[in-house]
């Protein structure tokens, strides 16, 4: 049996042309923001990948042809700046001789690379890229898991109009960022749809440390509906700064950063009844035929490895990891063509939900779920299938 | 009536934003050295109040006291260990060196504190109060009114006390202090001390009211670096007059021309100050 493994390594070794290790282990690479501005979120997508790593290479590795592989993530940090994310994409092609690649983190970074990975034919899954900007340059190997950004707001504008007929004046605050403000535009359409009256529309800066002026202007126009986009720091600020000013309403949407426990921990009792909505969360019930199975699987399988609940970013990542291993498994194939047409052709139920790639490789099949901080948990309102609670009304200082 | 909403919160901001520049444009001012440690050392004053509430219940008002003497002596053994070795050197290295001393800082307190944003809540929370058609929150005005009286405290201090007429001497000219007796190195320490226990003592003021994070140091960095130029080197009356000015203008700008362009009226006064005073409202080659 040695002799014979022996044998089979010699094997490979002899009709290996681009160096035994690349054939032995499926590569992929992930340019990330290790250090730098953006370093938190470079860490919850490695979380992601690495979960996936492990338990791949636990379950003996990724099925090719009739072969097992264990596949291996490799890492390259380009600091939080996006020119440096095209050169780290660049160098993970040429020089590590990655297989398969995922974009850098969000919109502007994984379009930016996305032109090296079409230049050489490399499979791309992005894992936090949600402007439809992204996938409309006619590329055919990039492909992402988040659907595109009104999916967001239409199903958030849906509920409230259902339950809350009352709520007519809308004001918007939004980062002026890309993914935030994109979100923030498609509010003000999905309100618009629905007869609402957007009363205030405005951007505030990166770096923003004081949203008081802004805050006592909402107040002044009395708004039903307050809509906040930014990031956790941002929106912590903000919380407070409404408080501060007693401002009350009886919605208040805050995008992205009420999904991360530590904007819950952060706002402390000031959370309650914030609601947002995200692509996932771990309360979604799916079936999945991916790697970690059902939605309560991999969520299992992440608490015992970090100790905390799983973000939607985490999970995206996580999601993205063994998307690549169903495709590859379908396709047989290391192959990059083939891995590239068995994701454009895939129809398959994972942990994340049920993916299926539209025409510009953005996903389109996600129903993604709104939720409300409820007694300090992020509950889930919507859809049905998965509803936690019923929405509330009213937040209060 | 928004009118005065805004001009009341632009008031308290600049109470705060006074606190935060008063010990380095001091530093600045007697030293030559642009102290990129500033905003980090709030930021380190901000985790020891945090830590201080959340696992001792130490008030955060309390935090103050402990956190000023040792800010004191942090400062004091910096300066004389490593500033003061480089003092001499052009305004260009020592830059280069409190730098190189924040990334240093900044980066112990990712590894130590991680890079999640925190909040201290106070329980119960100090509220808000009413004033007419004006709501002020209470955490905010308390801790203006502390900032202005450290700020104040420390005016006293290079006004009336010898150690502060002395650092005044060593800023008007260094060489002549020396002459008349004065220790050189011993002021430069005491003074960067007092930079450090401004920044150390605002830290626990500034966590009542924004997220703490390890890299939140350069943003308090950035408008010490405005308050400086609006108000004057080196002259703490300048500081305040700049904190509130910068406060005001910036809750302004941000009511007519948006809140995207809050901080664009406040460049634009900067702009005319180094233009038509360039060396600042009350600054002047005198101190104090």
């Amino acid at each position: 049996m040695k002799r014979l493994s022996l044998l089979g390594a010699l094997l490979a070794g002899a009709l290996a042309t681009g160096g035994a290790a690349a054939q032995d282990v499926i590569r992929i690479g992930a340019p990330l923001p290790i250090t730098g501005p953006l370093s938190p979120e470079a860490q919850k997508q490695q979380r992601g990948y690495n979960l996936w790593a492990e338990a791949a290479n636990k379950a003996g590795g990724v099925k090719v042809g009739d072969k097992r592989m264990k596949v291996e993530i490799v890492y390259v940090d380009y600091q939080s700046n996006t020119p440096r994310a095209v050169q780290a994409a660049e160098k993970l092609i040429t020089q590590d001789k990655v297989h398969f690649l995922f974009s850098p983190f969000g919109s502007g970074a994984a379009k930016a690379a996305s032109s090296v990975s079409e230049k050489y034919q490399v499979p791309t899954i992005a894992a936090t890229a949600s402007s439809a900007q992204v996938y409309d340059q006619g590329y055919k190997f990039l492909f992402g898991t988040f659907t595109p950004n009104d999916t967001l707001t239409e199903p958030l504008s849906d509920i409230i109009r259902k339950q809350a007929a009352g709520v007519q004046r809308v004001a918007i605050l939004a980062r002026n960022d890309l993914f935030p403000l994109a979100i923030a535009q498609e509010m003000e359409k999905s309100a618009k749809k629905r007869g609402m009256n957007v009363v205030y529309f405005e951007k505030y800066a990166i770096g923003t440390l004081d949203h008081a002026s802004a805050l006592s202007q909402i107040k002044a126009q009395a708004p039903h509906w307050i809509f906040a986009t930014g990031y956790t720091n941002d929106l912590v600020a903000m919380r407070k700064q409404m408080a501060d000013q007693k401002i009350e309403a009886p919605v208040v949407t805050m995008i992205a950063a009420p999904a991360y426990q530590e904007w819950i921990d952060a706002t402390g009792k000031l959370s309650e009844n914030v609601t947002s909505a995200a692509w996932w969360h771990p309360a979604a019930r799916y079936k999945g035929k991916d790697v970690f199975g059902t939605t309560e699987a991999f969520v299992k399988a992440f608490r015992d490895k970090y100790k905390a609940d799983p973000d939607y970013g985490e999970a995206s990542a996580a999601a993205s990891a063994a998307i690549f291993q169903l495709a590859i498994e379908k396709a047989g194939s290391l192959d990059r063509q083939k891995v590239r047409d068995a994701l454009a052709a895939m129809n398959e139920m994972t942990f994340w939900g049920p993916v299926k790639f539209g025409p510009t490789g953005q996903i389109v099949s996600l129903e993604p779920p709104v939720f409300q901080i409820q007694k300090g948990k992020p509950t889930v309102v919507f859809p049905p299938a998965i509803r936690q609670a019923d929405l509330k009304l009213g937040v209060a200082y | 009536m928004l009118y005065l909403q805004i001009l009341a919160n632009g008031l308290v901001l600049g109470g705060l934003y006074a606190c935060i520049a008063a010990g380095f444009s001091l530093v600045w001012g007697v030293l030559n050295v642009i102290n990129i440690l500033h905003g980090s050392f709030i930021v380190l004053g901000g985790y020891l109040a945090f830590f201080g509430y959340v696992e001792f219940g130490i008030h955060p008002f309390a935090s103050i006291v402990i956190a000023a003497p040792l800010f004191f002596v942090l400062g004091y053994a910096l300066q004389r260990a490593l500033i003061n070795r480089m003092i001499a050197a052009p305004v260009l290295l020592t830059l280069t060196l409190t730098f190189g001393l924040d990334l240093v800082l900044s980066n112990g307190m990712l590894a130590a504190f991680t890079a999640d944003f925190r909040k201290l809540i106070l329980e119960p929370p100090l509220g808000v109060a009413t004033l007419g058609p004006v709501v002020m929150p209470v955490d905010r005005l308390a801790a203006m009114l502390l900032a202005l009286a450290l700020t104040g405290m420390l005016y006293l201090l290079l006004a009336k006390s010898r150690i502060g007429r002395a650092i005044v001497a060593v800023r008007m000219d260094r060489e002549a202090a020396a002459l008349m007796g004065v220790t050189v190195p011993r002021v430069y320490a005491i003074t960067f001390g007092l930079g450090a226990l401004m920044a150390g003592a605002s830290g626990p003021l500034l966590a009542m009211i924004f997220p703490i994070s390890p890299l939140g140091g350069p943003v308090y960095l950035g408008k010490a670096f405005v308050i400086c130029v609006l108000g004057g080197l080196g002259s703490v009356p300048g500081a305040m007059l700049g904190g509130l000015l910068l406060g005001v203008v910036e809750s302004f700008g941000a009511l007519w021309f948006g809140p995207e362009h809050a901080t664009t009226l406040s460049f634009v006064l900067l702009i005319l100050i180094l233009l038509l005073r360039p060396e600042g409202l009350l600054g002047r080659k005198g101190y104090a």
